[in-house]
């Protein structure tokens, strides 16, 4: 009984964020065209977007097997999966009990093994370009978003999501210097992984700088707006689990309407100002060059573990 | 419980070994029919093996016997399966089945056949030497099977003597095997003069050795059994032994010999010498990130597709002793619960390897043999050729990336909770960030493993052929994809149900000294927690329905009513599309070569041939390779002092019989001085 009780609220809950993730990447780009005094697409141009790909024909390459279908389908699994996995609203994560955040690291990664070899399935050599960057990135990162995460939860005593927010909610506004430290480090992981300016240009049309875009160059129809729609929730879960590790107050404890409607208040405003800070960043740096990532990515790495050092020594 | 008396089990199995010797050896004549009773032979002895280290698991109840005893003397050399012996045991019969029935298969391709016989015996003399080292209860029993298993190994690996990398691949071996097998006679001499007797239950009871011999003894076996599991910087031999065996030699090297050095380690290092102090934990856990980091880099650079997979056992064996170490420093605070979780990942990880390595490597076979090459770049493409190997082996690729849900994820898991839980239980400052730090190292060590499946899996297996040889591809026969089968499934099976995993591992843990078994730990056969459920926990099915339910909702997204794919050529940029402009697998470590030179310290050379312009060149070479680290500056120094030191006895060795006599009439004066002075 508890077990579908979870699954629906799981169900929900990916509902929920499927919805909302669309908006997040244009609002970004709503800001983005704001501060470059252009005035940007409209708000519900994410939707758009999708309803046209997924409206349109499925177009496949003639060499492509069919792993090349599973990729964009697996990621986009993974995504929604992983999103049943952090508390959004509510002080618990719906699927809490299926684990912690290695679970959650691991699923994303998944999804990120599947796309990336289904981008080696077409013969082009912007896929295996694509995929080649993706993956030395993503390698670069893991350690440095597994000490971040570390960070937070030795300081929680738990792995496990619900049981860190609420062991925050419940000991109230408190404020450690390591926390400073261990945002910073996540947060350029978090632009990192989301692939945003400083390490990769969602807007590029110069094949030969592309990362993730260079990825799925080969995709099309349907199957591009899985990946599409999988990367904005991919996005907005990461935001969310900032949200999580470092500001949960707000969050809704019990499931009177009331107490939910204010999680949703407090989680929206909080992935605003989040989305605020992307975009800044965005906007006030150039991309780096890719050999310079590890540079970015040292700096975090190095945040977090000063983080625990302060925190445990 | 099976009808199947356990007592009997292991001499059976044993004589069921020497009889399919002796009657592969009768049958020379006839090679398909020695062959087929060779492996079917060894399957069944495989099994009963298995049987008796299930029924030994089960029921907790350990085993022993003698083979041969002198009464007069006391001279015994002795059996035992306790809980761990069973367990390495069951790995390699859970691998020994299945690569037995795919030899028969793989054997009979042209190439080998005419070998039959020859691998035939030795394949089973391996597993003969390899099932007494991990049941011998004797230091003497262990040390003769130990060095059947090298001789065995090594004759298997110049299977293919012809070729000249074969026999440097053997020799190497052997040598390092030998420095190695000398480090534990060695030490096995010491406890033994030490305690007064060969038989393990004295010499391993933790009090045999003298406290300032602990660490002697320790760094001894540490180097002994290290050269076997093929730990940095003692690895050297593995990268060329393994590939040049035939492929289902190589699949039972990495899968289980490379154990038997794990094993060792556990047995003696771990639990034999009493408790280890924290500094062992310490070494333990440097040693494995350093194996595991430096393994799976030289995994990315490799793109002989046995040779990748020979670096990857170099990573796993180093993520095992990740978790052994962490576990080791817990049995230094006198943290029993600690000490489980972190022996209980390394030796669920023992089990993972050895089947998703095993089934990697059976893949590469069938692929090797089908294209008659081992060059990842000369393949692509092979999925639509043979399509159930290409499946199988993404199995194994994901399971050894350790992507949830299937098994590599499950250890690694537990790996990360030793170091995680294990921080609670520290104290000293430096060793206390250790742990967080060796969770960074796994982290890294499993992402870059994951970049590397991508490469060896997408480079192979998908896109257009890059060779003639991979363009004719057959699939390869069901006689080998079963095995193959079986193997991936367990990978599943293994991954979705980690807590009945745990609950085979806790009548191990009951056998060693210091631990406790954790039933929390594994509160159903879905569950698997840390200890404490509130800390972390993990049941990967519940994920598994999870990621299915969203598979669900991809389907009915793109399902539509009169959704027909349309099938268009890739856009080749205006170009031609075709293999020379494919991706490969070099061009993909790329970007890895160049941020961690400082490891690889690669050396480039671009060379283009001009005839009018240099802007216009007829044909450009491009060469580039890393630095063989360890081999030039770690065994080159000390092969040349070995040289230069067997250069300088041959003073002593001139061949002057006038000399000899000297130093004969020498010798004698100076016993009969001796002798002298002492009355």
């Amino acid at each position: 009984m508890d077990t579908l009780l979870a699954f629906a609220a799981a169900l929900l809950q990916a509902g929920v964020m499927l919805a909302v993730a669309p908006l997040l990447k244009t609002a970004i780009k709503k800001m983005k065209a704001r501060l470059q005094n252009r005035k940007g697409p409209p708000i519900l141009q994410g939707y758009y977007d999708l309803l046209k790909l997924l409206r349109k024909e499925p177009l496949r390459s003639e060499t492509a097997s069919w792993i090349y279908v599973a990729g964009p389908r697996v990621y986009f699994a993974a995504a929604v999966a992983a999103t049943t996995l952090v508390p959004v609203l509510y002080a618990a994560a719906p699927l809490e009990a299926a684990g912690g955040i290695l679970l959650l690291v691991g699923t994303l990664a998944l999804g990120r093994f599947a796309l990336a070899t289904a981008a080696l399935d077409t013969g082009s050599p912007f896929g295996g370009m694509g995929a080649s960057r993706d993956m030395t990135i993503a390698a670069l990162a893991e350690p440095a978003l597994m000490l971040g995460l570390f960070a937070s939860a030795l300081a929680a005593g738990s792995l496990s999501l619900g049981v860190m927010v609420r062991g925050l909610l419940h000991q109230g506004l408190s404020f450690h210097p390591s926390d400073l430290l261990a945002f910073a480090g996540l947060f350029i992981i978090v632009i990192t992984e989301t692939g945003r300016i400083p390490v990769d240009n969602p807007a590029t049309h110069l094949e030969l700088t592309m990362i993730h875009e260079a990825m799925v160059l080969e995709y099309a129809g349907p199957d591009l707006a899985l990946v599409e729609w999988a990367s904005a929730l991919k996005e907005l879960l990461y935001l969310t689990l900032l949200v999580d590790l470092f500001l949960p107050a707000g969050m809704a404890t019990s499931i009177a309407p009331v107490a939910l409607l204010v999680g949703l208040l407090a989680w929206a405003g909080k992935i605003f100002v989040l989305a605020i800070f992307v975009t800044v960043a965005e906007s006030t740096n150039a991309k780096l060059r890719l050999f310079r990532v590890p540079e970015l990515v040292s700096v975090s790495l190095g945040l977090a573990f000063l983080a625990l050092a302060i925190r445990f020594l | 419980m099976t009808g199947f008396d356990p007592a009997i089990g292991l001499p059976a199995a044993l004589a069921l070994r020497v009889g399919i010797v002796a009657a592969t050896l009768l049958l020379w004549r006839q090679r398909r029919v020695a062959r087929h009773v060779a492996f079917l032979g060894s399957a069944a002895a495989s099994l009963v093996t298995g049987l008796l280290a299930a029924d030994v698991l089960l029921a907790g109840v350990p085993l022993d016997g003698a083979g041969f005893v002198h009464e007069a003397s006391g001279f015994r050399l002795a059996y035992a399966v306790d809980g761990l012996s069973a367990w390495f045991l069951l790995v390699l019969s859970l691998l020994g089945v299945p690569i037995a029935l795919f030899s028969i298969g793989y054997v009979g391709y042209p190439h080998f056949r005419r070998r039959s016989v020859f691998l035939g015996v030795a394949f089973n003399l391996l597993l003969l030497a390899v099932e007494l080292v991990f049941t011998a209860a004797d230091a003497i029993t262990f040390l003769c099977a130990w060095e059947l298993m090298t001789l065995a190994t090594a004759a298997l690996v110049v299977t293919e003597h012809e070729e000249r990398a074969s026999r440097r691949a053997a020799f190497l071996y052997l040598v390092m095997s030998h420095v190695g097998t000398g480090c534990l006679i060695g030490g096995f001499m010491a406890l033994a003069s030490m305690s007064g007797s060969f038989s393990f239950a004295t010499l391993l009871s933790g009090d045999a050795a003298l406290p300032t011999a602990r660490f002697g003894l320790f760094a001894l076996f540490f180097l002994g059994f290290g050269v076997k599991a093929g730990i940095v910087p003692l690895h050297v031999w593995l990268p060329e032994a393994h590939p040049a065996a035939p492929t289902s030699i190589s699949a039972l090297m990495s899968g289980v010999l490379i154990k038997t050095g794990i094993y060792g380690i556990v047995r003696v290092c771990a639990f034999g010498l009493g408790t280890p102090p924290l500094s062992w934990g310490v070494l333990v856990v440097v040693v494995g990130g350093l194996s595991a980091v430096l393994g799976v880099l030289y995994a990315l650079m490799q793109h002989d597709l046995k040779r990748l997979l020979a670096y990857h056992s170099i990573e796993n064996i180093g993520i095992i002793l990740l978790g052994l170490g962490a576990g080791m420093m817990g049995l230094a605070y006198g943290r029993s619960d600690l000490a489980a979780v972190g022996v209980a990942a390394s030796l669920y990880h023992v089990l993972n390897h050895a089947v998703f390595k095993g089934l990697l490597f059976l893949g590469a076979g069938g692929v090797v043999t089908a294209t008659g090459t081992r060059q990842i770049e000369q393949f692509g493409g092979l999925l639509r050729r043979m399509p159930w190997t290409g499946l199988l082996f993404l199995v194994g690729a994901v399971a050894i990336s350790g992507l949830p849900p299937l098994n590599g994820f499950a250890s690694e898991w537990l790996t990360f909770q030793a170091f995680l839980f294990g921080f609670r239980g520290s104290a000293e400052p430096l060793v206390h960030l250790l742990f967080p730090v060796g969770g960074a190292v796994l982290a890294l060590t499993t992402a870059l493993a994951a970049a590397c499946f991508v490469k060896a899996f997408g480079i192979s297996f998908l896109a257009l052929p890059r060779s003639g040889a991979a363009a004719e591809a057959r699939e390869s026969p069901a006689v080998m994809l079963v095995p193959q089968a079986f193997l991936a499934a367990l990978c599943v099976g293994l991954g979705l149900f980690p807590g009945l995993v745990l609950e085979v591992l806790d009548s191990v843990m009951a056998s060693l000294p210091g631990l406790e078994p954790r039933a929390e730990m594994a509160p159903s056969g879905l569950v698997m927690t840390s200890g404490l459920e509130s800390f972390d926990h993990v049941v990967p099915v519940m994920l598994g329905a999870a990621l299915l339910g969203a598979l669900a909702v991809a389907r009915l997204l793109t399902a539509r009513r009169r959704a027909r794919v349309r099938r268009v050529p890739t856009w080749g940029c205006g170009g031609e599309l075709g293999a020379r402009t494919e991706y490969t697998a070099t061009a993909f470590s790329k970007p890895l070569m160049m941020i961690f030179r400082a490891v690889y310290r690669p050396t480039r050379e671009v060379e283009a041939l001009a005839e009018v312009s240099p802007y216009f060149p007829r044909e450009v070479r491009y060469r580039a390779e890393i630095e063989p680290t360890f081999e030039r500056y770690a065994y080159r120094p000390l092969v040349r002092a070995v040289l230069r030191v067997a250069e300088g006895m041959k003073l002593l060795q001139a061949g002057s019989l006038h000399a000899y006599l000297a130093y004969v009439i020498a010798f004698v004066v100076c016993m009969v001085l001796l002798v002298w002075l002492r009355s």
